[in-house]
C-alpha cells in the first residue's frame, strides 16, 4: 500500500514540476504574483517528491520485499545503514537519489534567493523542466516502484558485497550532489539568456552555488578513489576507466567554470565564455549519467545495460543542450563585451587556463569515445588506457602550472609589474631546486618527468608560502581560498609523481609460520583464522611485519564469503604512515598449502587524497564567505 | 574598419592553426597508445608485433589453470580458438575456471605475458562478442 502512495506522490510531483515550468516561461514572470506562485508550487512539489523518497527509505528499512527493487538489492541480515544505502546501489535507486538532489538544490535556491526575483522564477522553471525530464526517465524506463505481487519473497537478494562499505554509502550521494548542483548555474544562465538583458549580473548570483557543487564533486571523486584503493585490492587511486573519466570531465569543466566566473563576476570581460562553460559543465554531468547508465562503453565497473534507457537519456540531453546552445548563439552578439583583455592581467591568465582545461576535456572525451568510433568504422575492439591519458595530462598540467605561477601576482584588468616578480621567483626556484636535489640523492629518482613534477609542485607551494609570509609581515593582500586550493594542486602533483616513481609491489608465496623478506621488511605469516561476520564468513590471515628499524606491527588481510550470493571478496590490510602505506591482500591457497599474498609499498599515496581534501576545504570556505557577503 | 578585419582574420587563423596542431598531437598520442582487444580466435588471424600491448578476453578453459608459486598460467578460449596466458601475481576473486576474464599484456611465442588480469565486478560478465555466440 505504502509503495503505491510513494509511486503516486512521485507522479504528482512530476505533474507539479511541469506546471512550475509552464508558469515560469509562459506567464509574465516579472509579475511578483507569478514569481511567488512559481516559488510556492516548486516548494510543494519538492516536498511531495521528498515524501515519496522518505516512504521508500522506510520501506527499505522495514524489509518490504514486495517492492521488486528492494527485494533485488537488500537483505534481512543487512545492518540498517546498508538497507538505506542499498537504495543507491543500483540503477533505479541511483536515479531516484539523483533527482532528489536535483530538486533539493532547486529547493534551497528557492529558499535562499530573495533579492534577485527577476531571474528566480525562470531559473526554477529550468530546474523544474530538467527534473521532469529525469522523473519521466525514472517512471517510464527505470521504475523503482514496481512490485512483486501477490507473493513477495521472504528474503532479498542482497547488495553487492563490494558495495557494503561505509564509504561507498556516501560516495554516490556526494558525487550526485556535485553533478546536479550545477543545475543552478545552468538554470540561471538559461534564464539570463532567455531574458537577454546584459545589465543583469547573473555571475554574482551563481558563484557560491557553483563553488559549493564543485566542492561536492571534488569530494565525491576523492571518496570514490579512496574506496577503490582499499576495497578493490588493486592498490591504485585512479584507473582511467571510462566511468572515472566521465566524472573527471565535468570536474575539469567546473574548475574552468569557477575560475572564469570569478573573472566575469568582477567585469563582463569573460562573460560569453563563462556562459558557454555553464552549459558545458551541466551537459558533461548529464553526459556522464548517459555513459554510465546506458552501459554503452565497456567498463570494469558494471552497471545496468539497457539501450532503451540510453536512447531516452541521449535524446533528452541532446534536446536540452541543443536548445541551450541555440539560445546562446541567438544572444551571442548582444552580450559581447567591447572591453579587451589586458595582456598579463588576471583575466588573461584565466583565459589561458581555460584553454588548458579545454584541451584536457577534449582529450578525455576523445579517449572515452574513440573506442566506439573505432569499432564502428573498423569493426575492431580497442580500449584507450592509462598511457594515452598520462601522455596528455602530465605535460599539460605542468605547463599550466607554470602559467599559474606567474598569475599569482597578477591583477584584474592591468598588466603586472615584472620588477615585483624577481625576488619571489628567485626564492621559490632556489628552495624548490634544493628539494628536488634532495629527492634526487635521497630516493635516487632519475626520471625526468618525476623531477619536473617535483620542481613545479614545490615551486607553487613555496610561492604561496611567500604570499602568506607577506600577508603576515607586510599586511599584503592574500586570497586564502586560492592559496589553500592551489597548494592542494601543488601537493597533488608532488604526491602523484612520488607515488608513481617510488611505489613497488611483489606477490609472495608463503606458508603459515614462514617468514619472507621484501625490501628489508620481514613478513611472518603467523596465523589463519575463520571468523563469522554478520552476513558473511571471513578467513583472516595474520602477518607480523618487522620494518628495517625493528618496529613490529600486524596486518590482517582477509577474504570474505557472503551468504546471500556466495560471492568472495578480498579485504585489504593497510599499515598507513605519512610516507608510505604498506598494503596487503591475500590471494588463493595452492595445493601444497601455501598462500599467495600480495604486498605493496604505496609511497605518498595518502597525500593524494589529502590534497583533494584541501581543495574541498578551500571550496567550502569560499562558498561560506560568498554566501555571507551576498546576503 | 580594415585593420580590425585583418586583426580578426589573424586571430581566427591563429586559433584554427593552434587547435589543428593540438588535435594532431592528441590524436597521435591516442593512436600510439591504443590497446587492441581480441578474442583468442581473432588473435591468430592477425599479424601482431611482439611488443604491442593487447587485451584478450574470453573464458578460462576448465582444467587449464596451473600454478607454480606466484606464477599462474591458464588458457583463454572462445570455443573456436584458444591462447595460453602467463601471469605473476594475484588473480581477482571472480577469476575461476569456466568464467569470463580479460587480460592485458604482450604476445610472446604464442603466449600472452599478462600485466593485468581483470574479471568484472559482475559475476555474470562475459565479453559481448562471446556472449552472442552462446
Amino acid at each position: 500500500m505504502l509503495i503505491e502512495i510513494a509511486h503516486f506522490l512521485s507522479i504528482l510531483a512530476t505533474g507539479l514540476f511541469f506546471l512550475c515550468f509552464i508558469f515560469s516561461f509562459f506567464l509574465n514572470s516579472k509579475d511578483i504574483y507569478i514569481i511567488n506562485l512559481v516559488s510556492r508550487i516548486y516548494t510543494h512539489s519538492f516536498l511531495i517528491f521528498l515524501s515519496s523518497f522518505l516512504i521508500y527509505i522506510w520501506l527499505a528499512i522495514t524489509d518490504n520485499f514486495s517492492v521488486l527493487y528492494i527485494a533485488q538489492h537488500s537483505n534481512i541480515n543487512l545492518p540498517v545503514f546498508y538497507k538505506v544505502s542499498s537504495i543507491w546501489s543500483a540503477h533505479e535507486g541511483s536515479m531516484f537519489l539523483w533527482i532528489i538532489f536535483l530538486t533539493f538544490w532547486g529547493a534551497i535556491y528557492n529558499l535562499a534567493t530573495s533579492n534577485n526575483q527577476l531571474l528566480k522564477a525562470r531559473t526554477l522553471g529550468v530546474i523544474s523542466l530538467t527534473s521532469v525530464g529525469f522523473l519521466l526517465f525514472l517512471l517510464l524506463t527505470s521504475n523503482p516502484f514496481e512490485t512483486i505481487l501477490p507473493l513477495p519473497p521472504e528474503n532479498g537478494a542482497d547488495i553487492n558485497p563490494v558495495l557494503q562499505d561505509p564509504l561507498l554509502a556516501i560516495h554516490p550521494p556526494m558525487l550526485y550532489m556535485g553533478y546536479v548542483g550545477f543545475v543552478i548555474a545552468f538554470g540561471q544562465a538559461i534564464a539570463f539568456l532567455f531574458e537577454g538583458n546584459p545589465e543583469i549580473k547573473w555571475e554574482k548570483q551563481v558563484r557560491s552555488w557553483s563553488v559549493a557543487s564543485w566542492s561536492f564533486l571534488t569530494l565525491g571523486i576523492a571518496l570514490g578513489s579512496w574506496w577503490a584503493y582499499y576495497e578493490l585490492g588493486w592498490g591504485g587511486y585512479w584507473f582511467w576507466d571510462p566511468v572515472e573519466n566521465v566524472a573527471l570531465m565535468p570536474w575539469l569543466a567546473a574548475t574552468a567554470f569557477i575560475h572564469s566566473l570569478s573573472a566575469s563576476s568582477k567585469s563582463f570581460i569573460l562573460r560569453i565564455w563563462t556562459l558557454l562553460l555553464s552549459i558545458l559543465v551541466f551537459s558533461l554531468s548529464l553526459f556522464g549519467a548517459f555513459i554510465v547508465r546506458s552501459g554503452i562503453i565497456d567498463s570494469v565497473h558494471s552497471f545496468a545495460n539497457d539501450p532503451e534507457r540510453g536512447l531516452y537519456l541521449l535524446s533528452f540531453i541532446g534536446l536540452l543542450v541543443m536548445t541551450s546552445l541555440l539560445l546562446f548563439s541567438y544572444r551571442f552578439n548582444h552580450l559581447l563585451s567591447n572591453k579587451k583583455i589586458v595582456s598579463l592581467s588576471k583575466e588573461s591568465f584565466i583565459s589561458i587556463n581555460n584553454i588548458f582545461f579545454g584541451t584536457l576535456i577534449f582529450s578525455t572525451m576523445l579517449g572515452v569515445l574513440y573506442p566506439l568510433i573505432y569499432e564502428f568504422i573498423y569493426d575492431q575492439k580497442i580500449s584507450v588506457g592509462a598511457p594515452f591519458y598520462n601522455a596528455i595530462f602530465v605535460p599539460i598540467t605542468l605547463i599550466a602550472c607554470i602559467f599559474l605561477y606567474f598569475s599569482i601576482d597578477s591583477k584584474w584588468q592591468q598588466s603586472f609589474n615584472f620588477k615585483s616578480l624577481y625576488q619571489p621567483l628567485f626564492l621559490s626556484i632556489t628552495a624548490s631546486s634544493v628539494i628536488v636535489a634532495l629527492a634526487f640523492y635521497k630516493f635516487l629518482i632519475v626520471n625526468f618527468l618525476t623531477l619536473a613534477s617535483l620542481l613545479i609542485g614545490s615551486i607553487i607551494i613555496i610561492r604561496y608560502l611567500i604570499v602568506i609570509y607577506f600577508y603576515f609581515v607586510y599586511r599584503k593582500f592574500a586570497n586564502f581560498f586560492s592559496i589553500i586550493a592551489h597548494c592542494g594542486l601543488g601537493l597533488l602533483i608532488i604526491s602523484i609523481a612520488l607515488n608513481n616513481n617510488l611505489s613497488s609491489e611483489r606477490a609472495l608465496n608463503i606458508k603459515i609460520n614462514e617468514t619472507a623478506v621484501y625490501k628489508d621488511y620481514q613478513i611472518n605469516f603467523k596465523n589463519l583464522r575463520v571468523v563469522p561476520g554478520p552476513n558473511f564468513d571471513s578467513v583472516k590471515a595474520d602477518f607480523v611485519i618487522t620494518n628495517p628499524n625493528g618496529k613490529v606491527f600486524t596486518l590482517t588481510p582477509e577474504k570474505r564469503k557472503y551468504f546471500a550470493r556466495g560471492q568472495v571478496t578480498t579485504e585489504t590490510a593497510i599499515h598507513a604512515s605519512a610516507l608510505k602505506d604498506i598494503y596487503m591482500t591475500v590471494g588463493d591457497q595452492l595445493d601444497d598449502g601455501s598462500w599467495i599474498v600480495n604486498i605493496q609499498f604505496n609511497v605518498f599515496i595518502r597525500w593524494i587524497w589529502f590534497s583533494a581534501i584541501m581543495m574541498v576545504l578551500a571550496g567550502l570556505l569560499l562558498t561560506h564567505s560568498l554566501s555571507r557577503s551576498r546576503s | 574598419m580594415k585593420k580590425i578585419r585583418k586583426q580578426r582574420l589573424i586571430t581566427v587563423l591563429l586559433i584554427l592553426i593552434s587547435s589543428a596542431l593540438g588535435s594532431f598531437l592528441v590524436i597521435r598520442a591516442l593512436d600510439s597508445n591504443l590497446d587492441f582487444f581480441f578474442t583468442p580466435s581473432e588473435l591468430f588471424k592477425e599479424e601482431l608485433p611482439d611488443n604491442k600491448r593487447i587485451k584478450v578476453g574470453g573464458m578460462v578453459l576448465d582444467g587449464s589453470v596451473t600454478r607454480d608459486k606466484t606464477n599462474i598460467s591458464f588458457v583463454i578460449t572462445d570455443y573456436e580458438g584458444s591462447i595460453d596466458v602467463e601471469f605473476d601475481g594475484i588473480v581477482p576473486d571472480l577469476f575461476k575456471e569456466g568464467s569470463g576474464v580479460v587480460v592485458l599484456g604482450y604476445l610472446k611465442d604464442k603466449t600472452v605475458i599478462a600485466e593485468d588480469v581483470l574479471a568484472k565486478h559482475d559475476e555474470n560478465y562475459m565479453p559481448p562478442s562471446i556472449d552472442l555466440k552462446n
